[in-house]
């Protein structure tokens, strides 16, 4: 068992400085035969890169919401695209935060922490002098808010629960408005307008980016509940953000928010409820199979150009075959079971579709970086998974191709081959 | 008392299917070799020399008969068994030479012992040992393009010697080299002969073959004289 052993290793060994060998003496037929491989690898990993940036992104965007955070809206998050099934549901109402806050406080086991009050517009207007900003998100709430929201403060500070109390004027300002209204100055302390009403502004956020490329969250403006109706009524779009205590046991703190809800609302056990509650999964539920989609559609494409490397590799493995008649002859003669000669020829198709695996993962990895310098914001990511998955790729293209070739090189009767001209 | 024979053929024969016409290219073969001959097979083109050579060099198969190389009936292998054969029991030398170009003397001297898994040392070793032999000492690291016609063919005989074989079988060896070189050739086999190799050599040429000292004349498939000096 021990000498079958010695003899395949050392044969793998001689296949291989064979192969290396074969490579350097015909370097520009190398070349081309890799260049299908370079190419379908480095297709293959940017679109690995690109799905990777998306994923990536994405929970970006999701921690932005909060894993522990739940929304207690008139619509579901889960079903966009279906509002008329919402349109005759009773709006919510501020006061529910309140009411919810009560009812918790008295439960010891609840699995919910607290309860905060939004009502807000997309619509928001705001001027500084002769600077206005259009379609800024004006936001009320109360002095709890922070603890329900990412992003921290760049200047200033929050307003306190007396202020919101107070339904005082007050205003805390995404980064994008700040650096609209204030380009050269510090916006604490200066009042905008909003309307015909004025705010003061007494923090701004720190950048935090977008969420899915969609809603900003740098644009803004955070007032008191109170303030905000001063402005804009009542009438608004109203959520009730609930923090929980476990971020594992979501279903819990759903479950129970729920029965809360229908107490307040006063629904009768059996009855449909008429309000929803949202979390940051029902955006991934909804953009997975989208992602998906198109992760499935990009390695079909890309999977094509490796497919068309392959086959020119399968060719030129035939013709070296062709070529090498003779040498298989003698190797033959000298002793070189089939799979001796197999292993040769696999090792060499192997060997090429390697080195075009390294240099596609090389020239992904720079265009990758390139990319992530110049557009910092554009999704591309790359991962240890996709340097080995497009070198495990590569190998089995080189397998693939090789076989073939391979087979019939093992394959030739060593008398014939040895007169082959 | 005498050693059995390394290659014994009993009514060995060989045919091909031309379209529908069966050539007969060794018809009913009855031969032995017996360790430390040396011996010409010799016959015009079209006689089954190179037949012949390839069945005793198990590159091929006989249709029917015997063919036993070492108490191993050849005819029963499988292609795994004569390429072990061919390995261990034979060393070929061509006419055209067939070394490999891009490897040195040393690398294509070695290439017998690394399919029958000789540590790299011992390979070495052995390799340079077998070129000192064929006075080739010198040129261990050159490569087949940097050497002359006979220096070439000298790689290829210590090619063949590496492993011990049974029998050392050279196919026109002198066939592509001038008059002088292939009396240095010949002169070499003579001494490998003498000091206890087994040879057979095809040849047509009436010179080369004096060299030996057992002449067998095929011609049509059959043997037609096989005569010792």
């Amino acid at each position: 068992m021990k000498v079958p052993f010695r003899q395949f290793r050392y044969e793998s060994v001689e296949s291989l400085k064979m192969a290396l060998f074969q490579i350097k003496a015909n370097k520009t037929r190398s070349f081309l035969t890799a260049l299908g491989v370079i190419i379908g690898i480095v297709s293959i990993t940017m679109m690995g890169t690109a799905i990777n940036g998306i994923d990536l992104g994405f929970e970006k965007s999701l921690s932005m919401l909060g894993y522990d955070v739940i929304y207690v809206q008139k619509t579901s998050w889960s079903t966009m695209g279906q509002w008329w099934r919402y349109r005759n549901r009773p709006d919510l109402k501020t006061l529910y935060a309140e009411q919810i806050n009560r009812i918790i406080t008295d439960n010891p086991r609840s699995e919910l922490l607290l309860a905060v009050p939004q009502i807000s517009t997309y619509q928001a207007s705001a001027r500084y002098h002769d600077r206005i900003l259009e379609q800024v998100f004006a936001l009320g709430t109360n002095g709890d808010y922070p603890a329900t929201a990412s992003g921290t403060l760049a200047t200033g500070r929050f307003f306190t629960p007396g202020e919101s109390a107070g339904d005082e004027m007050v205003g805390v300002i995404g980064d994008d408005v700040a650096s609209g209204l204030f380009p050269n100055e510090p916006a604490v302390g200066k009042s905008i307008q909003i309307r015909n009403h004025r705010i003061r502004i007494i923090g701004t956020y720190r950048k935090q980016g977008k969420f899915l490329g969609l809603f900003s969250f740098d644009n803004q403006i955070i007032m008191p509940v109170g303030a905000f109706q001063k402005i804009y009524g009542k009438e608004m779009f109203i959520t009730i953000r609930v923090k929980i205590r476990y971020q594992q046991r979501v279903e819990e703190a759903k479950e129970e928010l729920l029965g809360i809800m229908r107490k307040i609302r006063r629904l009768p056990p059996g009855k449909e409820v008429d309000f929803s509650i949202n979390e940051q999964k029902a955006f991934k539920s909804q953009l997975d199979p989208i992602k998906n989609g198109i992760a499935i559609a990009g390695i079909f494409i890309t999977g094509m150009s490796l497919f068309v490397g392959a086959i020119g590799i399968m060719n030129i493995t035939f013709v070296s075959v062709k070529e090498r008649t003779r040498e298989i002859g003698l190797r033959k003669a000298l002793g070189a079971r089939r799979q001796t000669i197999l292993l040769q020829f696999l090792i060499e198709s192997v060997m090429i579709c390697l080195i075009g695996g390294f240099v596609g993962l090389l020239t992904s990895i720079i265009i990758t970086f390139a990319i992530e310098k110049v557009i910092p914001d554009f999704p591309v990511r790359f991962s240890p998974d996709l340097v080995f998955a497009s070198l495990g790729v590569s190998v089995i293209t080189g397998i693939i191709s090789g076989l073939a070739p391979a087979i019939s090189a093992s394959r030739l009767e060593p008398a014939d081959s040895l007169r082959y001209e | 008392m005498q050693e059995p024979p390394v290659i014994i053929m009993k009514e060995l024969c060989k045919f091909y299917e031309m379209g529908d016409q069966v050539v007969r290219a060794l018809d009913s073969i009855n031969l032995d070799f017996r360790k430390n001959d040396y011996a010409a097979i010799m016959g015009p083109s079209g006689s089954g020399k190179s037949t012949l050579m390839n069945i005793i060099g198990c590159l091929d198969t006989p249709t029917s008969g015997i063919y036993e190389l070492n108490g191993q009936n050849v005819a029963e292998m499988n292609d795994d068994e004569l390429a072990l054969a061919r390995n261990r029991e034979i060393g070929f030398v061509f006419q055209t030479f067939n070394l490999l170009p891009r490897l040195n003397c040393l690398r294509n001297v070695e290439l017998p012992l690394i399919y029958a898994g000789v540590p790299p040392e011992e390979r070495n070793e052995r390799a340079a040992e077998a070129l000192r032999k064929v006075g080739l000492g010198d040129r261990m690291t050159h490569k087949p393009s940097e050497l002359s016609g006979g220096q070439i063919q000298r790689v290829a005989i210590a090619r063949a010697l590496i492993n011990k074989p049974s029998i050392i079988l050279a196919d026109e060896p002198t066939g592509n080299l001038d008059t002088a070189t292939s009396h240095d050739i010949m002169n070499i086999f003579g001494t490998l002969s003498e000091v206890g190799n087994t040879i057979i050599l095809i040849t047509h040429e009436e010179d080369i073959a004096r060299y030996t000292k057992r002449i067998i004349r095929l011609r049509d498939g059959k043997i037609e004289s096989d005569s010792r000096k």
